[in-house]
């Protein structure tokens, strides 16, 4: 090589590693905030982009196939319910039914829909399609989640609809939950699918490929792209029925964009320089101090929303086939041995392992955070390693050997194992401190972690010793949980899906449930249920521990907010949410 | 230099080896008032050397504060259970990292020795025996060879491993993952073996034993394979960093060893968490652990340079 | 050089055909599959349909014949855990990867070369620093270079934490895409750089000091050449082979070593794709990953194998000339 060209390269290098230099520092540069605009109160602020976090793709729009949470995030930003069940104060508010009357003997609602309004498309929305969306939900070719829930002694609702603008639901009995069963209800649009119901491919409708200029609204945003792997943008839905109170039409976002993060770690990480003005749902202990120099600076808030309503909870398998050849079915069964375990575990302790101190210790499935229905006078059994031993010895189980644990009169080990799912922080370090505090009464617990999927398998099969799981809470109302709470439940993971109750007390139960289900009079739904928790508490079928504190991120910017402890915890009130300065 | 190195090796080999007995803690013991204690640092009180001990100051934020008017001696002279002392600091569960870095060494080191061996052995078998026999078997020993020496070592431990069941109790993983890496490291030893060989089965000496009766395996056992002792060494000391990495990649990844066993790639694991990282750096430990054995078989391994003028 | 050239092609082929119908048939054959997932929440005659809609019961033969099939036709099939084609998935994760590779091999380049030739050719302290610099470069793996300078960056705040691009990054100019990128590059590729830098520092060292001791170097120095052209000149084209040769090597741990750091660094790239893909035994998807990684790798070494031989005349390609 000649020095010319030699020395025309170096330049050239130069000036790229220059030119790339420049260019870094103007991004940098821009990171910083815009001017902020003068706002006179936050509420007026009108305009701007919101971006949050959703963890996974959704695997349809379709909320009445399957009410998911990126498809229940879908439905929130691009549908409206009948009547809302406000998450922040558990009042039920109009929606798309400005009001409605309820019949003396409160199997009749006669619901009056709001006058004007339209779908994205232009055609109006009326109790036509209000009946569609009942009969997609019923029809059992839909397979529809919501089919189970709203049906009272297993009968369906039945619809009418004298005019456009009334709806007349006839209960087959009484429903407890009131109006607010309403909220569970998404509607869909009759002149868009009634083709495919009739075809029997409701199913398949709103599929997650479907292009967006087909996909309609009714709610505050509809969708304008979805880019999979990436992001779903929402754009302002002109035709959005609702109002504020000073008559200004919602929304007061412009668009609101959902990045799709898998990874917690990465999700942090984007709020904390802005990428992100909210996540899909809380953040963990850990990472409260985190963004706490953020917060003094000024650019983050970190906002309480509440005790959680759901908790982690440890059961035993309590189907007896299940022990029937086992030699510690004498006691593994038997309530005491969990009463023991109860007062084996510091709870206390527990709450500043697991969630660094911010949680409250609880005593049964209900937490404190549902105010509601919570009761406080659940007996609590107190952190007492020595009441825990004098128990096990009424059950025979004392130690017998030069061993460290115990053996009941035949022998038999006092051991078990207890399965919990990899990828959990919260449940992987709640078995691991089971495992250690059990110890210490001599009780030996094998931790096997699995595959959310493989312990789901083990849980349907009742293929397991114990279990340490969470099931989210999707409705502070139990009414709205009979799966749960009666025998012939699918989600009563201690004995799922029995036809008669295996037990009195869960029998005691089953008939306390048809009065939360089914009175009318609050004050007796809230003795029943009451009453439920005392008998849960003495029998213990799961164990609850810690509660924990929700906290959520989310960037100062952002107004409007009204916080709840059930998911999407900022954004069910999306289409009152502001931010300030552009993006 | 290399004298320096292999005692370094040695050094470390010892105190993985000697784990339990050095380690001042159980890999599995929690402190559960004492998540992500820092490092404390030991002075001399007198003669004895002693320790501050730590009190926690901000739950939430995981910070502690140093007791200057107490002093507590090291745990391997006196234990006290609510004053625990973290040379090393402590990692999420408030476990002591410098005594879950001396098991994951014995974990980390034992599976790559392990697998390190099972490479050789095997490596050298199929070299030699290529070498020796020549012919159909030798380019098929080889092509096989080559082929797999082609393909990025992380990828196909990780198809191999991923295809298993992704969760298994800790001693099915120490054997499954040393039969994936004897699988992928055995072509590395085979090569040049069975270039030795080749050359070797010519000489004068195995001529002789052919002669005086001596039967294949025989030759290839007493003679050939320890002609190829140095060769051997050498790829040891490279195929043993590679798979503590190997085994450091696949923990990180959560597909190695489970919690609470003490390996250094599940110690890495929570590094994932950047923010982890950045308050609590000490949780970075077996990075450098790594980091040392490495370097100290590259100083074994590394050739003087050719001085110039 | 055209049969040369048919050859290697014949064996990239080979290589990818082999390794992506070995992964397509060990995930296959591996506990599980993308199903299982939605058929907990699943009767057992759904749970079948479900799993025969998707194609899960066919068996293995014709899945793989009508697989093969699809991909000479540049069909790769349909991932079910992303519900796209493989195909668009796969072009836009390579391409990450392949812009991480190639800015890692240009700084290792940029880097080890000159330094490689200073330590050859020079004496003194700086060597000796050099040198050990080199040493630890050597001794630092992606995984540890990667988790180091996440730390680093963490704790400055000089380079953005993991990621490829800052969201939200929809309607970006040419130019302000690009500056982002630039400033999500440098860390990924620095940690896989660092040991290549080193290796290439080491191995020019060592090629261009034996190659300055040749004589065709002296005579060119008895000529009047004055030395640092005589170096560059003379002693070091003679030197790139071995590390040009290098080079082919070095993609296999390229490729080991991306992974690695896209996992710590969140690089939206190949191996991040095919470790989701295993875990969700998602077929198609994994064999397509397979595919395009041999494919990239066979394209590697053939393009390093072909720059060897036209940079230096020595090397033939076993043909006669």
């Amino acid at each position: 090589m000649n020095r010319q060209p030699r020395a025309l390269l170096s330049v050239l290098l130069i000036g790229v590693i220059a030119l790339m230099g420049w260019l870094w520092w103007r991004s940098a540069q821009s990171d910083q905030d815009d001017a902020t605009q003068i706002v006179v109160n936050e509420v007026s602020t009108r305009g701007g982009t919101l971006v949050s976090s959703l963890r996974s793709e959704p695997r349809t729009f379709n909320r009445i196939v399957l009410p998911s949470v990126p498809t229940d995030l879908y439905s929130i930003l691009t549908s409206s319910k009948l009547v809302r069940v406000n998450r922040a104060t558990q009042e039920v508010e109009p929606a798309l039914a400005e009001s409605w009357t309820i019949s003396p003997d409160n199997k009749t609602y006669t619901l009056k829909l709001r006058d004007g309004v339209t779908w994205s498309d232009g055609v109006p929305f009326t109790s036509a399609d209000v009946v569609f969306s009942f009969q997609a939900i019923y029809d059992a070719r839909t397979e529809s989640a919501l089919n189970e829930v709203l049906r009272i002694g297993g009968k369906p609702f039945v619809l009418t609809a004298p005019d456009a603008r009334t709806v007349v639901i006839n209960l087959p009995g009484t429903s407890g939950a009131g109006i607010g069963i309403l909220d569970n209800v998404t509607v869909a649009a009759k002149h868009k699918h009634e083709a495919a119901l009739k075809a029997g491919k409701f199913k398949g409708e709103l599929a997650v490929d479907t292009p967006p200029a087909d996909l309609l609204s009714i709610g505050p945003f509809k969708l304008t792209s979805y880019s999979p792997g990436q992001r779903l943008v929402f754009d302002r839905n002109p035709r959005y029925w609702k109002k504020d109170a000073a008559g200004t039409p919602l929304p007061y976002l412009d668009q609101v964009i959902l990045e799709i993060v898998p990874d917690q770690n990465a999700e942090l990480v984007r709020l904390q320089s802005g990428q992100l003005d909210t996540l899909q749902q809380q953040i963990r202990p850990e990472d409260i101090a985190t963004l706490r120099p953020l917060e003094q600076q000024g650019k983050l808030r970190v906002i309480e929303l509440g005790v959680a309503a759901d908790a982690d909870a440890f059961f035993f398998n309590l189907r007896s086939p299940y022990w029937a050849k086992d030699p510690r079915r004498d006691w593994i069964m038997r309530k005491e041995f969990r009463q023991a375990i109860s007062h084996a575990i510091d709870r206390e302790a527990f709450a500043n392992t697991v969630f660094l101190g911010a949680g409250v210790p609880i005593w049964g499935p209900v937490t404190p955070g549902n105010k509601q229905w919570f009761n406080p006078n659940v007996p609590r059994r107190g952190y007492s390693l020595d009441r825990a031993k004098e128990i096990l010895a009424g059950l025979g189980l004392t130690n017998r050997d030069a061993d460290e644990w115990l053996e009941d009169a035949r022998g038999t080990e006092a051991h078990f194992s207890l399965l919990a799912y990899r990828g959990n922080s919260s449940l992987e370090r709640g078995a691991a401190i089971l495992r250690d505090e059990l110890k210490k009464i001599g009780i030996k617990v094998d931790v096997v972690l699995l595959e959310q999927g493989a312990l789901l398998d083990r849980l349907f099969s009742s293929n397991f010793d114990s279990i340490m799981f969470v099931f989210n809470a999707t409705n502070l109302d139990p009414a709205m949980n009979p799966d749960f709470w009666l025998s012939s439940g699918a989600a009563h993971a201690w004995n799922r899906l029995q036809k008669i109750p295996a037990t009195d007390w869960e029998k005691e139960i089953d008939d306390l449930m048809g009065t939360v289900m089914t009175n009318v009079d609050p004050a007796e739904r809230k003795r029943a249920f009451d009453q439920v928790q005392m008998i849960f508490a003495e029998h213990l079928p799961m164990l609850y521990f810690v509660a924990p504190r929700l906290y959520m991120g989310v960037n100062a910017r952002v107004g409007g907010l009204s916080a709840s402890i059930l998911r999407p915890q900022l954004l069910w009130n999306v289409d009152q949410m502001t931010v300030k300065g552009s993006r | 230099m290399t004298r320096r190195a292999a005692i370094m090796l040695v050094a470390l080999a010892l105190f993985a080896l000697l784990a339990p007995w050095l380690a001042p803690y159980q890999a599995g013991e929690a402190f559960s008032g004492f998540l992500h204690a820092p490092p404390m640092r030991p002075h001399l009180d007198g003669l004895s050397p002693v320790v501050h001990p730590l009190v926690l100051a901000d739950r939430l934020e995981q910070r502690f504060e140093i007791d200057s008017s107490r002093t507590v001696k090291l745990p391997w002279i006196e234990r006290d259970a609510a004053a625990p002392v973290f040379l090393l600091g402590a990692d999420d569960f408030g476990r002591d990292v410098l005594s879950r870095l001396l098991y994951g060494a014995r974990t980390s080191i034992g599976l790559a020795l392990v697998a390190t061996l099972g490479a050789v052995l095997i490596g050298a078998l199929a070299g030699a025996w290529a070498g020796y026999r020549g012919g159909w078997i030798d380019e098929a020993i080889m092509r096989v060879a080559d082929f797999v020496l082609v393909l990025p070592v992380i990828y196909v431990v990780l198809v191999l491993r991923a295809v298993l069941p992704l969760v298994l109790p800790p001693s099915t993983v120490f054997l499954l993952v040393s039969w994936i890496f004897v699988l992928v490291g055995w072509p590395f030893v085979a090569k040049g073996v069975r270039a030795i060989v080749a050359v070797e089965r010519n000489r004068e000496y195995v001529q002789a034993a052919q002669s005086l009766g001596a039967g294949p395996l025989r030759i290839l056992a007493v003679h050939l394979i320890p002609a190829c002792g140095g060769h051997l060494l050498v790829q040891a000391t490279l195929l043993l960093p590679a798979f503590i990495l190997a085994e450091a990649t696949l923990s990180f990844i959560g597909l190695g060893f489970p919690d609470p066993i003490a390996s250094w790639g599940t110690m890495l694991a929570g590094a994932g968490n950047y923010n982890a990282v950045a308050r609590f750096p000490w949780t970075l430990a077996p990075a450098v652990a790594i980091f040392a054995i490495v370097l100290s078989t590259n100083l074994l391994t590394s050739q003087p340079s050719p001085r110039n003028r | 050089m055209g049969r040369y050239l048919l050859r290697r092609l014949g064996f990239g082929l080979l290589l990818v055909f082999v390794v992506s119908s070995a992964a397509l048939l060990l995930t296959r054959l591996a506990p599980g599959d993308i199903a299982a997932p939605q058929c907990l929440e699943l009767s057992a005659e759904k749970c079948a349909e479900l799993r025969a809609s998707l194609g899960l019961n066919r068996p293995f033969l014709p899945q793989y014949l009508s697989w093969l099939g699809g991909v000479i036709r540049f069909d790769f099939g349909r991932s079910l855990l992303y519900s796209r084609p493989v195909g668009s998935l796969l072009g836009e994760r390579a391409l990450n990867t392949a812009v991480l590779a190639i800015f890692a091999l240009l700084a290792a380049t940029l880097i080890g070369i000159p330094l490689g030739i200073y330590t050859g050719t020079r004496a003194g302290i700086m060597r000796s620093i050099v040198r050990a610099i080199s040493l630890i470069g050597i001794s630092v793996p992606p995984l540890i270079g990667s988790l180091a300078l996440v730390f680093l960056a963490a704790r400055t705040g000089w380079l953005p934490v993991g990621g490829m691009t800052s969201s939200g990054g929809l309607e970006l100019t040419w130019a302000a895409w690009f500056a982002d990128l630039a400033r999500h590059v440098p860390l990924p590729a620095l940690a896989l750089a660092i040991p290549m830098a080193a290796t290439l520092e080491r191995l020019q060292s060592e090629a261009i000091a034996s190659a300055s001791h040749e004589p065709f170097v002296a005579a060119s120095r008895a000529r009047g050449v004055d030395r640092s052209r005589s170096i560059l000149h003379h002693a070091w084209p003679v030197s790139l082979r071995p590390v040009l040769g290098l080079y082919g090597v070095m993609i296999g741990s390229l490729f080991s070593g991306s992974f690695v750091v896209e996992v710590v660094t969140s690089w939206p790239g190949l191996g991040r794709l095919m470790f989701d893909a295993l875990k969700a035994r998602d077929l198609f998807l994994v064999a397509g990953c397979a595919a395009t990684g041999a494919f990239f790798l066979a394209a590697g070494t053939l393009l390093s194998d072909l720059l060897l031989a036209y940079t230096d005349p020595r090397v033939t390609t076993g043909e006669s000339r």
